[in-house]
């Protein structure tokens, strides 16, 4: 009991020094300069933001996800283990409150995000360019993303393992700033402007055929 | 070791280069950037993404390893982590070793056509990341020789070629003449600086120079749509080398002066050429680099051409251009400005066989000629072996004719089809149009209703 409360805080020391961490992320790029675009609208730029957040992600979309489904299959899977798992570090004080079926959900999940997330490893040695880009932080950071996972699927069966995935979840938010794992933050930015970009010029989010309909001059 | 490529002294890294380089990263890491540089997670599933993998599969001709180069130089500079453990997150200084890979990365490699980025999950513009490459290379003279030349012969002389406003206006007289032989009427014109005409038509000078049959084209077209138009020789010239080179001051001087032109002339409307680059230069760029929206309209001489058809301005006998047609899109019209809807609808209505590559529209696979590659003779063999995808595309659709609507793709599909051996022709798209005009009958003068 002791052991769980002490590791408890350590995760809780970790995850607060990991949003300090991802709070200054934020505030560097958002002291950056933005780069408005003055050119003429020529698409429909909320349009092109809904569709790059939402349609844009799924994987028969782009040619790239079309050959790749497994892969991108692979790394959805492990995101959303991923997830889930802080979903369980968040709740994990009132484990034996949560409902069975939901528990029943997020074993289910965790363990195939888990497999997913150390079969990447394995795809990232086994296929040259991936492995020619690799930097030892994304072996380090998938490493301990599917260790963290897996344990959250280990407490929800077997309530023994939690010192083990406080620890793990203190290591890992704290490496979030530091590491490729801090893309979550940017990811959201990167869509953003990719949208609006795309948007701006009328590449992407088209609704209609807009020559046939839309005035020119 | 410097590349054999480039053993001049300029391309020497100094201290103070080096310095100016990071100087030039940091004044240009904007939001966008940032977020570029850091969002990558190294999946590597761009790779098909860019013909030159798909000509030649290797990890150098992954688009996420070319932006590697210049992240390794970013987070040295803005990573605190660099400093304690550089080879964990992949940081690296800024050495001659470095400067050859971003080089070979920025210019060599890549056409910065942006299939990459379309295709990126993460939304990673290695567009923007290439170019701000380009930037810091162009910023400590290590520009290749052709494209530096493109760049400063514009800035001196008014045109990427150097054509001197006496053999330009010579050309139009000459293509005037020309056009009036062509359709036996006399009152087609070629206005040159006509005050607040609706709109003023730019060139690439290739046209003026070698294709001058595209300005007769262009000058029939406008003539049977009936438009108000003019050209103006304070300036003509559609492109702007400065998007490739890097370089925005250039870029802004070149975007400007034409600008100025259209202000003068008092035009409503600039048209550009069939250029790709030049389109999205003016249409996508000039007003960021220029720092200003401009109180004129910038559309491209496809749109127009799509529009005069869809209002019922030119009659075209599509009968005429009988041949199988095949289309690529510039990657700079399609993939960075949205115009793929315009070409198709206007194919429709000049020929009876079209045909699309597959894939096409924002998805086509750049044809090699894009970036500047085509004034970089340093890359010329990389960038005819990544024309191998395009040729493979162009034999798949059996066309005898591949209409493209930009003239570095023209050069390049040129020399592919030459190197490939493939029996097509290639041609600009306002020819085909011109081809199929049937010219409008002219209401007759009072003096010939007489006789």
């Amino acid at each position: 009991m002791q052991i769980v409360s002490v590791t408890r805080a350590i995760a809780i020391v970790g995850l607060v020094l990991g949003l300090i961490g991802i709070v200054l992320r934020v505030q560097e790029i958002r002291k950056r300069p933005y780069k408005q675009d003055l050119s003429r609208t020529r698409g429909n730029v909320d349009q092109a933001l809904l569709y790059a957040f939402t349609l844009g992600m799924a994987p028969w979309e782009k040619e790239s996800t079309r050959l790749h489904w497994m892969a991108y299959v692979r790394g959805i899977l492990f995101h959303v283990g991923a997830f889930v798992a802080i979903g369980v570090f968040l709740v994990s004080p009132w484990l034996a409150a949560i409902p069975f079926f939901l528990s029943l959900v997020a074993m289910l999940v965790t363990a195939v995000g888990a497999v997913a997330g150390f079969a990447g490893i394995g795809m990232r040695l086994a296929e040259e360019n991936i492995r020619v880009l690799s930097l030892p932080d994304d072996y380090f950071a998938v490493f301990l993303t599917s260790l963290f996972v897996a344990l959250a699927f280990a407490v929800l069966l077997w309530p023994v393992a939690l010192p083990a995935f406080y620890v793990v979840a203190a290591l890992l938010f704290v490496y979030i700033p530091f590491g490729k794992i801090r893309h979550c933050i940017y990811f959201f930015y990167s869509k953003f402007f990719f949208g609006q970009s795309f948007g701006q010029r009328g590449v992407i989010g088209k609704t209609e055929k807009r020559y046939l309909t839309e005035e020119i001059i | 070791m410097t590349d054999e490529k480039f053993t001049d002294d300029r391309f020497k890294l100094t201290d103070e280069k080096a310095e100016l380089a990071l100087d030039i990263l940091r004044q240009r890491l904007n939001r966008q950037l940032e977020a570029s540089l850091e969002v990558c997670v190294r999946c590597g599933i761009c790779a098909e993404t860019c013909h030159y993998y798909v000509s030649n599969p290797k990890p150098e001709h992954v688009p996420a390893y070319r932006a590697e180069q210049l992240r390794k130089v970013y987070r040295q500079l803005s990573d605190p982590v660099a400093k304690a453990a550089p080879g964990w997150i992949g940081a690296a200084e800024l050495d001659q070793e470095m400067v050859d890979q971003l080089m070979s990365a920025a210019f060599g490699t890549c056409t910065m056509c942006g299939r990459c980025v379309l295709n990126c999950p993460m939304g990673v513009d290695t567009r923007h990341i290439i170019r701000t490459a380009r930037a810091m290379l162009t910023g400590i003279d290590m520009t290749p020789e052709g494209l530096k030349a493109t760049v400063d012969i514009h800035l001196e002389s008014g045109n990427n070629m150097g054509v001197n406003e006496e053999d330009y206006v010579d050309t139009l007289e000459w293509m005037e003449e020309e056009l009036q032989a062509e359709v036996d009427d006399p009152t087609v014109k070629i206005p040159v600086n006509k005050k607040n005409a609706r709109v003023m038509y730019t060139f690439n000078p290739r046209e003026v120079k070698y294709f001058p049959y595209l300005i007769q084209a262009a000058a029939k077209i406008f003539n049977a749509a009936n438009e108000d138009w003019t050209l103006s020789t304070e300036s003509w010239d559609a492109t702007n080398y400065g998007l490739f080179s890097g370089d925005d001051d250039a870029a802004r001087t070149i975007a400007n002066n034409l600008g100025q032109a259209v202000k003068n002339v008092g035009a409503e409307i600039l048209v550009m050429a069939e250029c790709g680059h030049g389109y999205r230069s003016q249409r996508w760029e000039a007003e960021n680099w220029v720092g200003e929206s401009y109180p004129f309209k910038v559309m491209s001489f496809v749109e127009l051409m799509a529009q005069y058809i869809d209002e019922g301005r030119l009659e075209l006998d599509p009968t005429v251009n009988d041949k199988r047609v095949t289309y690529h899109d510039p990657c700079n019209q399609a993939r960075s400005g949205g115009i793929v809807e315009e070409p198709r609808y206007i194919l429709r209505h000049t020929v009876m066989d079209f045909v699309e590559m597959e894939p096409h529209g924002i998805e086509n696979y750049c044809c090699g000629g894009g970036g500047g590659m085509l004034s970089m003779s340093e890359f010329s063999k990389d960038r005819v072996a990544a024309g191998e995808a395009k040729a493979k595309q162009i034999q798949a659709t059996g066309a005898e004719i591949v209409v493209t609507t930009c003239h570095n793709c023209l050069d390049q599909l040129a020399e592919v089809k030459r190197h490939y051996k493939l029996g097509v022709k290639v041609q600009n798209l306002s020819e085909l149009v011109a081809e199929a005009i049937v010219w409008p009958r002219r209401a007759e003068s009072p003096a010939e209703e007489t006789e």
